[in-house]
């Protein structure tokens, strides 16, 4: 069944990102200088940057965070996502700050709340050339 | 500067390294350069039916000159500060600005042939983040603002109803909002079916067809037309890059600081001096933010503000008196800045706002990454008396 759901954008800022979910790696991307975690790449706000971000790279990240906000789609904007109504779209603080879109699969909607620990679970997608990052409730007190 | 091939590399990330490279040869400090914009070739190349070049050539004006601006629902803000700059240096006497769009019949078609959704490429935007993961509309994230404004603040479904039932009533004294006839009770909003819960039908804006023009001049030119003129007193702006754009403030307020700080000083008044208000309402958390961000209410409160029935006809705070983007027409900001100019004239109807002096209008909008940060926003005070001296 070919797979009719939107593609990610992957460019040069985003392949290692890319790169570091096939390898099933989460990674952020970190400044060497002052340790600050950023998602997606971006220079660094709290100083000089070298050039072309030099002092910034993609780093291994926990995977895990909590859910910030989320809600709940009853409608299918587009054919390809039918079969998943209802699904949960989450926005996800991850344990290093940044924030992180993505579905939250393999619990009932209404089990989802803010506030719920969750952890990055590695969809694969290998005939289109990628895995997406999905997320799952995990039990934890954080 | 930067030259040389640069194989592989984004369009963006060049963009940002130019900056980089000015702001040191400038001897600023990063925190000290709050402004950016982004000049981007469009047209030429060949590709001749670019917009930016058949604008001037349809429009049938002795332009001297003419260019696009977009960014979010700023839409006026954005265009009336670049003209006065050009109004100010005296390179013309009159410029014309316009927003039109087709998009309710454009969806409409669209559904008819079954291609919802697919007028979107197949593939996520260059730089964006989302489609794969269902991020498909509008809806689609800023849904994130009310689902954490009701985690933080208890607002509640009833609470954003009851914005959707004022700005709704409004609509029904305006023959020319898509609603007028259509009233809504909170139970028709409550019975309506979510869509992106916690947001239903009703709290969503409108698609329209149809457009706004105005014509800004210099204060010295303003009387010498039909019309009582409408004076700028005061624009500002602020955008939620001012801080980390995933800042977890910005999930229950907008960027309103700096720009109403800038508006209002400009202006020399205060909130209480405001008539009316014409708030950007792509949806209704959207409305219930700014009700706390311009301080008619505490942060935390809109949702009890809003249901105590302040914002609809008869409200002691008139809000989106033509039935805004929920209930009348989206034209972005223009929405609000065409009624604005019709309240301080007298001239709206059933609907007027007894002695209208002032009235906000405010622009919102522009996604700095999807999912859910919607950065800009603007902030107007237009009035029918002219300015004292700055």
């Amino acid at each position: 069944m070919a797979y009719d759901k939107p593609l990610p954008s992957i460019d040069y800022d985003s392949q290692p990102f890319w790169d570091g979910l096939r390898a099933h790696k989460f990674l952020l991307f970190r400044c060497r200088t002052c340790g600050a975690w950023y998602w997606p790449a971006a220079y660094c706000r709290f100083h000089a940057n070298e050039p072309f971000m030099g002092e910034m790279e993609w780093q291994s990240a926990s995977g895990r965070g909590n859910v910030f906000a989320f809600n709940v789609h009853y409608r299918a904007f587009d054919p390809a996502f039918k079969d998943d109504i209802p699904y949960v779209y989450a926005l996800i603080e991850t344990d290093e700050g940044p924030m992180f879109g993505t579905n939250i699969i393999g619990s009932p909607p209404e089990a989802v709340t803010v506030g719920a620990p969750v952890e990055i679970v590695f969809e694969d997608h290998p005939e289109e050339g990628f895995t997406l990052p999905k997320a799952r409730l995990r039990e934890g007190t954080k | 500067m930067i030259t040389g091939p640069q194989p592989g590399k984004t369009a963006r990330l060049v963009e940002a390294e130019v900056a980089r490279l000015a702001i040191e040869d400038a001897g600023l400090d990063r925190s000290q350069v709050q402004g950016a914009i982004q000049l981007q070739a469009v047209g030429g190349k060949g590709l001749a039916a670019a917009s930016s070049d058949a604008f001037p050539r349809v429009l049938g004006l002795p332009v001297t000159f003419s260019y696009r601006m977009s960014r979010g629902g700023g839409l006026a803000a954005w265009g009336i500060t670049s003209a006065m700059s050009f109004l100010e240096l005296g390179i013309v006497d009159y410029v014309v600005l316009v927003h039109a769009g087709v998009e309710y019949s454009r969806s409409r078609a669209g559904k008819a042939e079954g291609k919802l959704g697919r007028q979107q490429a197949l593939k996520e935007a260059e730089g964006y983040w989302g489609t794969p993961f269902g991020d498909l509309q509008a809806v689609s994230h800023h849904s994130f603002l009310a689902s954490r404004h009701m985690h933080e603040y208890g607002t509640s479904s009833e609470q954003l109803g009851s914005i959707a039932v004022q700005v709704r009533q409004w609509a029904q004294k305006n023959p020319r909002a898509h609603f007028y006839g259509r009233p809504m009770t909170l139970d028709d909003y409550l019975n309506a079916p979510y869509v992106a819960h916690p947001y239903r039908i009703p709290d969503m804006s409108l698609n329209s067809d149809g457009g706004v023009g105005f014509v800004l001049t210099t204060e010295d030119r303003a009387r010498d037309h039909p019309h009582p003129p409408t004076w700028v007193h005061g624009v500002g702006f602020g955008d939620a890059m001012g801080e980390l754009w995933w800042e977890k403030a910005n999930y229950t307020q907008l960027a309103v600081k700096p720009a109403r700080e800038h508006a209002f000083r400009q202006a020399g008044i205060t909130l209480k001096e405001i008539s009316c208000a014409q708030l950007f309402d792509c949806f209704t958390a959207e409305l219930l933010f700014q009700l706390e961000d311009y301080g008619w209410c505490k942060k935390g409160e809109g949702g009890a503000f809003a249901a105590e029935g302040h914002i609809g006809p008869g409200g002691d705070v008139p809000v989106n008196t033509s039935g805004g983007l929920l209930s009348a027409y989206h034209f972005s900001d223009l929405t609000g800045l065409s009624e604005a100019v019709l309240q301080l004239r007298g001239g709206a109807g059933e609907r007027q706002i007894h002695d209208c002096r002032f009235v906000l209008v405010s622009g919102h909008g522009g996604e700095a990454l999807s999912p859910g940060m919607c950065s800009m926003h603007s902030t107007l005070i237009l009035g029918n008396e002219q300015p004292q001296s700055r």
